[in-house]
């Protein structure tokens, strides 16, 4: 990780902490600059910077991944030590969680050291009053001579303290070297060299990294006379001092602790029972809403949105009227005249779907402390995880495949590409060169623009809106306990769920996420089953577009193929990558509710990213495949050249149609507009069901798309990049031909 | 001198104790599995001072008090087996050659706190019976061994952190950091499909393997 020391006429507010404290929420309200945050810890992986106005002068404020201990043990730590050392900042703000006042103290203790102006932040301080914890904040105050100013950093509580605590504060005193001067080793501390205590720990530590560290901020002298001290010490027949200076912090902490943190007995105060147990009612009669609508018409049963919706097309035809654009938008009618992807339509599906299990949700995460934890438990243990999981997905996929798949992309890409703005171009723009470029059968519009924007992003968007309020909620740390088991199986452990989830959305994406993971094996693993078998969001929604007109069978069929091949690489892949799975040690933060200011700001930002990293590439497809389509070498159209040389592949090995090449080329270009190229074939009736499950086989397990490719690049070299990709292709082809092989061997249909 | 002597005495009484474990000891299979030279003088030795006697077909069997001396000794070697894997972690081949000096070593009183301290457990790593001691018996009236690995704990207890039983630096510090240390009383919550337990008001999970390493002082029952 590159640290850029800025000019240095700034001051500089260094935020230090705990991970999951909310020191990117701090950062956010000091300087207004957005940065990702979430209820998963370690979101920050990167250093953010930014400036803030204060009385007069200008601060950069820096904002640092969390950490556990100022003695690094991990990446992370050893990159806010060297910002702590290197940068030499004007102000320290510790950021805290009030509620676990050990884990904080131990970081204030090892701050004291620095000797740098220095002001504690204890934030969500009514979670801790929620639970009954009391923290004599004067006395903290005190003790460490250091301003400590209780903030709720979400809500801007304690703000304006906060400020003016960073312009007044002054270097903390250590207390543990006042209150225990008689121990041996502080009794024979040298305070020649700057922190200290935790210098003697660092070099125990003996981290060449940090070492080096060291001896650039204080000179190679200081490192040598703190070795022979050590030397000394140890010399003298005692312990190694980083042991006895362990211990000591320890006992300051107990002590500490012991002293200005009282718990009162009962945990989650002022709630009211009556409104609890009201909103406990709807959340059960609207669970019970959405699994009669969802599974009715299993058993034949007519449900209430079958029933609503009957009635919204019999008389909202009368009751709409206006002009047809405005008709098509909010009816959403489609060729039959019938009521499909319109506004209404979706609003009911959302009305009757979604908001009687979320809204009574909400509101009991938020109001009451207790249901929020009960939640936190009942979802990490299986009897009671597993059912909520499913739950979670089938809203999940009510949302994705639904309000994003059917209501928006049906406005977007039915009425107002295909329905308006290309006819609309295709009228104004005089046939020729520039219309074919533009709006022909291969346009930069006509295929790039609409499938983007269309297609794709209405499904991404309504997936980083679910994923950041799964993420803010805290839901996603259970998962990884329920999942834990089953990632071992595939060399991983529950931490990777979170980028292997990240990938049901963008696989690209969750590829940089993979950093969160702690070994190098992990990572790789990680990525090559990303690009393996996750599909991204836009390619499911597709799939399941494609999969609908099908019988759940053929969704089943390919499920099952890709989940298992999932499996057996993940399995075989902890055969030839050697080493172990990291160690799964994890801390759980508490169910929240999610401000829906941040999910709003988290998916904007994860929008624009996606924008800016999927359009060019779509634009480029599209133009690759126009110029291919446009060359005629003896007579016939490159691409055509393309699809007799894959014929032997396509017919002989997949007996897929020739047509299905350039969609697996574009399937290089985005997954998901692969898959999207196969959703128009198998609309216009091209592709029989085996085919379909053939080929969405073939296109889920296929090469990661060109920007997944380069992202893999980026993090883990070519040389990889290459063999994961000389893997996947074979693999990929492989196992299609095996399950057509199958399927037509024994006559399996899906139509 | 004396102190070889009460040496050899022990390491045949121990091989003899094992033998008749696995079945019968002759005086050739003790000749070869002893640690030390069993010469004839050493086993008339044993015979005169009342440990043992052999028969006829050579067939060696302890006395009273050949069978309490060797049963000391027995229980202090495979406590300091039990001590050196549980506890610092050595790995099981590497624990038997350190038992042996141990068990030369360890008065009666220390050897029944290190009982006490791993919770009188009942096989040492290979499998084999450690014979009870005095403080055995008492505990098993009051049924409390009292440290266990915390994954021993009932869903819903708590208890004290005695000491980590892993080698793995990282993993220690990153516990530490996480405010899992000696000392530090934790609540079991769960412990499948991995283990969760509670710290102050932090909930902190992690794999089995990392839980049996965490060995807490068990609060004993009423």
């Amino acid at each position: 990780m590159a640290i850029n020391p800025s000019s240095d006429s700034l001051k500089k507010v260094v935020l230090v902490g705990n991970p999951n404290v909310g020191k990117s929420v701090i950062f956010r309200i000091l300087t207004g600059n957005y940065v990702v945050v979430s209820n998963f810890p370690g979101t920050t992986v990167e250093v953010s910077r930014g400036r803030m106005q204060l009385g007069g002068s200008t601060y950069e404020v820096v904002d640092t991944p969390g950490i556990n201990s100022l003695v690094p043990q991990s990446e992370d730590e050893r990159v806010t030590c060297e910002i702590l050392l290197r940068e030499k900042p004007d102000v320290i703000v510790q950021v805290a969680d009030a509620k676990n006042l050990r884990r904080t103290l131990l970081i204030t203790s090892q701050l004291a050291e620095f000797g740098i102006p220095m002001v504690l932040a204890l934030n969500m301080i009514d979670e801790a009053e929620d639970r009954g914890i009391e923290i004599d904040s004067g006395g903290l105050s005190e003790l460490f001579s250091i301003p400590a100013i209780e903030t709720i950093a979400i809500y801007s509580k304690g703000r304006r303290q906060l400020l003016s605590a960073i312009q007044n504060t002054t270097p903390p005193q250590n207390p543990i070297l006042k209150l225990y001067s008689q121990d041996e080793v502080i009794r024979a501390l040298d305070d020649s060299f700057p922190p200290a205590l935790l210098s003697i720990e660092w070099l125990a530590g003996n981290n060449s990294d940090l070492n080096r560290t060291i001896e650039d901020s204080f000179g190679s002298d200081a490192l040598n006379h703190l070795t022979e001290w050590v030397q000394q010490y140890r010399a003298a027949g005692h312990k190694h001092p980083a042991k006895e200076i362990s211990g000591i912090r320890n006992r300051l902490l107990d002590r500490t602790v012991a002293s200005y943190k009282k718990k009162k007995k009962s945990r989650f105060l002022k709630e009211s029972e009556n409104i609890k147990k009201f909103w406990f009612g709807l959340l059960m009669a609207g669970l019970f809403l959405f699994a009669f609508n969802e599974f009715g018409g299993l058993l034949n049963l007519k449900t209430p949105f079958d029933f609503v919706m009957e009635w919204a097309g019999n008389n909202l035809d009368t009751i709409v009227t206006g002009n047809s654009l405005f008709r098509s938008i909010v009816l959403g009618l489609n060729q039959d005249g019938a009521l499909e992807f319109g506004l209404l339509p979706g609003f009911i599906h959302f009305l009757l779907f979604i908001a009687p299990v979320i809204i009574p949700l909400g509101v009991l995460i938020s109001s009451s402390r207790s249901f929020a934890h009960d939640m936190g438990v009942f979802s990490r243990r299986p009897s009671t995880g597993i059912p909520i999981l499913l739950g979670i997905l089938l809203l999940l996929y009510e949302f994705v495949g639904h309000t994003g798949a059917q209501t928006f992309v049906g406005l977007l890409e039915n009425v107002l590409f295909r329905q308006h703005f290309i006819p609309w171009l295709q009228a104004l723009i005089p046939e020729g060169f520039l219309a074919n470029l533009l709006v022909g059968k291969y346009g930069l519009v006509s295929m790039g623009v609409s499938y983007a924007v269309g297609i794709v992003l209405p499904v991404v968007a309504t997936f980083f809106i679910t994923f950041g309020l799964l993420e803010d909620s805290g839901y996603l740390p259970r998962l990884s306990i329920l999942s834990d088991r089953l990632m071992r199986l595939m060399g991983l452990n529950g931490k990777a769920i979170l980028p292997m989830v990240l990938g049901f959305g963008c696989v690209t994406m969750a590829t940089m996420s993979t950093r969160i993971l702690s070994s190098k094996r992990e990572r790789l693993i990680a990525t090559l089953l990303l690009s393996l078998g996750i599909p991204c969001s836009a390619q499911l929604g597709v799939i399941m577009g494609i999969a609908a007109g099908f019988t759940i069978k053929a969704t089943l069929v390919i499920i099952g193929v890709v989940a298992s091949q999932l499996l057996l690489v993940g399995y075989l892949s902890t055969l030839l990558i050697r080493g172990k799975p990291s160690e799964f040690i994890f801390e759980i933060p508490p169910i929240r509710m999610p401000q829906i200011k941040n999910v709003a700001l988290k998916t904007l930002f994860r929008i624009k990213w996606y924008l800016k990293e999927a359009v060019p590439l779509f634009l480029a497809g599209t133009l690759i495949l126009f110029v291919m389509d446009s060359i005629r070498v003896y007579g016939m159209s490159l691409l055509v050249w393309l699809q007799k040389g894959l014929e032997p592949v396509l017919e002989g090995l997949l007996h897929l149609p020739a047509e299905a090449a350039g969609i697996f080329l574009l399937g290089f270009l985005r997954r998901d507009y692969g898959a999207a190229g196969l959703y128009e074939l198998a609309r216009n009736g091209m592709l029989t069901g085996q085919q379909v499950v053939v080929s969405l086989i073939v296109i889920t397990l296929f090469v990661p798309c060109l920007a997944t490719f380069l992202m893999i690049i980026k993090e883990q070299g070519w040389k990889r990049a290459l063999a994961i990709t000389g893997f996947i292709v074979p693999f990929a082809v492989s196992v299609g031909t095996i399950v057509g092989w199958i399927l037509r061997t024994f006559g399996i249909h899906f139509n | 001198m004396e102190n070889k002597t009460t040496e050899e005495i022990a390491e045949v009484l121990e091989a003899v104790w094992t033998l008749q474990e696995q079945g019968n000891a002759t005086v050739d299979e003790v000749i070869h599995s002893a640690k030390t030279t069993v010469s004839d003088e050493l086993l008339k030795k044993l015979r005169n001072e009342g440990f043992l006697s052999v028969n006829t077909a050579g067939q060696i069997r302890l006395l009273e008090k050949g069978k309490t001396a060797a049963e000391k000794i027995i229980r202090r070697h495979r406590l300091a087996e039990r001590l050196l894997c549980d506890v610092l972690a050595y790995h099981v081949d590497e624990s038997e050659a350190a038992a042996c000096e141990y068990e030369h070593l360890l008065a009666e009183g220390i050897t029944n706190s290190i009982c006490t301290l791993l919770g009188h457990p009942r096989y040492c790593p290979h499998n084999k019976p450690i014979p009870e001691g005095d403080c055995c018996r008492q505990a098993s009236r009051a049924l409390t061994p009292i440290v266990i690995p915390c994954d021993q704990l009932q869903v819903g207890e708590s208890a004290k952190i005695a000491y980590f039983s892993t080698k793995e630096h990282s993993r220690l510090l990153k516990l530490s950091a996480l405010g899992i240390s000696p000392g530090v009383t934790l609540k079991l919550i769960q412990k499948w499909p991995a283990c969760v337990v509670q710290c102050e008001e932090t909930e902190i999970a992690f794999e089995p393997e990392v839980a049996h390493n965490i060995y807490v002082w068990q609060t004993p029952k009423e």
